[in-house]
């Protein structure tokens, strides 16, 4: 059978400016143009990836190894600043839970708004309304506004639209690791039923036991450039391997 | 710049989503938050009319209509540029994690504006029958106006907040410009006073009457007017019918800022999530 491609990457680089004084006043921005005092920031110094769709693929590396830059880019959050990136399919992010989010609406209304921001047609998210706030197992809370949930009950259902967008590839940024301890069960069942339906994930972790239970393949990121990439425990053991050095 | 706009349509419903949240937070989902946000106009309109009426004696009947007229598209202007300078700024957090189309948050200000302008003109129909003000068919070109001042409003928009997020001062010198600006309007004056102030010159009346009108907003100001109350009766001063050419220039400048505006933040929205 042939294999489709989910996620191309090529010769990917990604530049950011680091700023060393204050540059977001027209004074700062005056004194920056008279010296230019920012520094070049490469996050991402040529990477070349292709991911397969049904992968599930955990990136992992350093702080600092532009594991979220490039989530970010495939994610369409940021251009590259030179080379490829082609992602084929509808892309859901689950960066941080409940970004966009408004403490004065209530939870119906804070997950209609979620569901359009991620994309959705106002009427699926409508369809899928009962789904989602059963998902996050917040019935009885549907009609409060937002500031009168835990912090937990926020992240339950910031999850739960996410998720309920259809993706093709989700891109996850350490989710699994917060939440109480059957929440991350109930995300993992997910993270599963999305594998068992030939959905491409591609993860950062700095959980490596969670990057063992569920990736399939590992790529590990040093200082902007793939370092190592394939099946998991090979890559993993080079990664500790160079951590404990 | 098509691609741009065939992205947007797809996220029409993003847009329309922000603006209901707009608004439901704005009132807050209760209906007196509606009366709430209308105290602010509602009393800096009463204070003009006072001053005008028994200090300065302006003699012109109704004369606080003639203001709300003029003071309600004014805080569609206004307000669309103070909330666009924080419109992505303050959504900078989910620019970080999100993708949608960026423009869909400076629209949406214009829009829940657009909205509120539209609610409050209908309480303003309300004042005019308390008043005992007929009502003029010209209200049917409402929504030319409504449409064209929309134009120069998000278009400014689209300037405001791109730039706000590069340079934080640009929404402190919008409030004092837009103050300032205020002046250059007539909503506590009439253009007409212009033509018949003895202060300027006879010879430079004419000429200062035409430069006038190359601010767009003094024309829609006066077209309000002439749209929607009948002409005023005053001593010494007339109502003058506002000149096809003022109209086509003030449409002109319009347009114009809108589709500069679209290109000036398309060009940039990619590096809003970048911001050091």
């Amino acid at each position: 059978m042939g294999l489709e491609v989910a996620v191309r990457l090529i010769d990917v680089r990604k530049r950011f400016r680091l700023a060393h004084h204050p540059v977001n006043t027209l004074k700062g921005a005056l004194a920056g143009f008279l010296r230019r005092r920012y520094e070049d920031l490469w996050a991402l110094k040529g990477i070349t990836l292709t991911v397969e769709k049904g992968e599930t693929v955990a990136l992992v590396g350093r702080n600092g190894s532009g594991k979220s830059t490039l989530l970010g880019l495939l994610g369409r959050v940021y251009l590259p600043t030179s080379g490829v990136v082609e992602v084929h399919g509808r892309v859901a992010a689950l960066l941080e839970l409940g970004a966009g989010f408004h403490p004065d609406l209530t939870g119906e209304q804070n997950v209609l708004l979620n569901g359009v921001i991620l994309g959705m047609r106002e009427r699926d998210v409508r369809q899928s309304l009962d789904s989602i706030i059963e998902f996050a197992e917040l019935e009885r809370f549907r009609d409060a506004p937002l500031r009168s949930y835990s912090a937990g009950m926020v992240m339950r259902l910031g999850f739960s639209v996410a998720v309920h967008t259809r993706p093709d590839v989700l891109l996850v940024d350490e989710v699994l690791a917060v939440g109480d301890e059957a929440f991350q069960q109930k995300c993992l069942r997910k993270i599963r039923q999305f594998q068992n339906e030939g959905k491409t994930i591609i993860f950062v972790s700095h959980d490596l036991e969670s990057v063992r239970s569920v990736a399939t393949r590992c790529v590990w990121l040093h200082e902007g450039l793939v370092n190592a990439d394939g099946p998991v425990e090979p890559v993993l053991e080079q990664y500790l391997q160079a951590m404990r050095a | 710049m098509i691609e741009d706009l065939k992205e947007l349509w797809r996220y029409r419903d993003l847009v329309r989503s922000l603006v209901l949240r707009d608004l439901a937070v704005r009132y807050k989902n209760s209906v007196l938050g509606f009366f709430w946000s209308l105290a602010n106009p509602l009393v800096q309109v009463a204070t003009i009319t006072i001053v005008f009426k028994y200090v300065l004696n302006i003699g012109i009947p109704n004369y606080s209509a003639y203001v709300l007229c003029a003071f309600l598209p004014w805080m569609f202007f206004q307000m669309t540029l103070s909330d666009a300078g924080e419109s992505v700024l303050r959504h900078l957090d989910l620019l970080k994690k999100v993708y949608f189309p960026r423009e869909a948050l400076p629209i949406s200000v214009a829009l829940a504006n657009l909205v509120h302008l539209l609610l409050a003109l209908g309480v303003f129909f309300v004042y005019l029958l308390v008043l005992g003000v007929a009502v003029e068919p010209g209200w049917l070109l409402l929504p030319v106006a409504l449409a064209l001042q929309l134009a120069l409003n998000l278009g400014l928009a689209f300037f405001v907040s791109a730039l706000s997020v590069f340079y934080e001062d640009i929404r402190y010198l919008v409030g004092v410009s837009t103050n300032l600006f205020f002046y250059f309007c007539p909503v506590i004056y009439l253009s007409e006073q212009i033509l018949v102030s003895e202060k300027i010159p006879q010879a430079l009346r004419a000429r200062i009457w035409e430069v006038y009108h190359w601010n767009p907003m003094a024309t829609y100001l006066e077209w309000y007017r002439q749209l929607l109350l009948p002409r005023f009766v005053g001593k010494g001063i007339e109502d003058v019918p506002l000149a096809m050419h003022h109209l086509a220039i003030a449409a002109a400048i319009s347009l114009v800022t809108l589709v500069a505006g679209y290109a000036f933040f398309n060009n940039r929205k990619w590096l809003f999530a970048e911001r050091p």
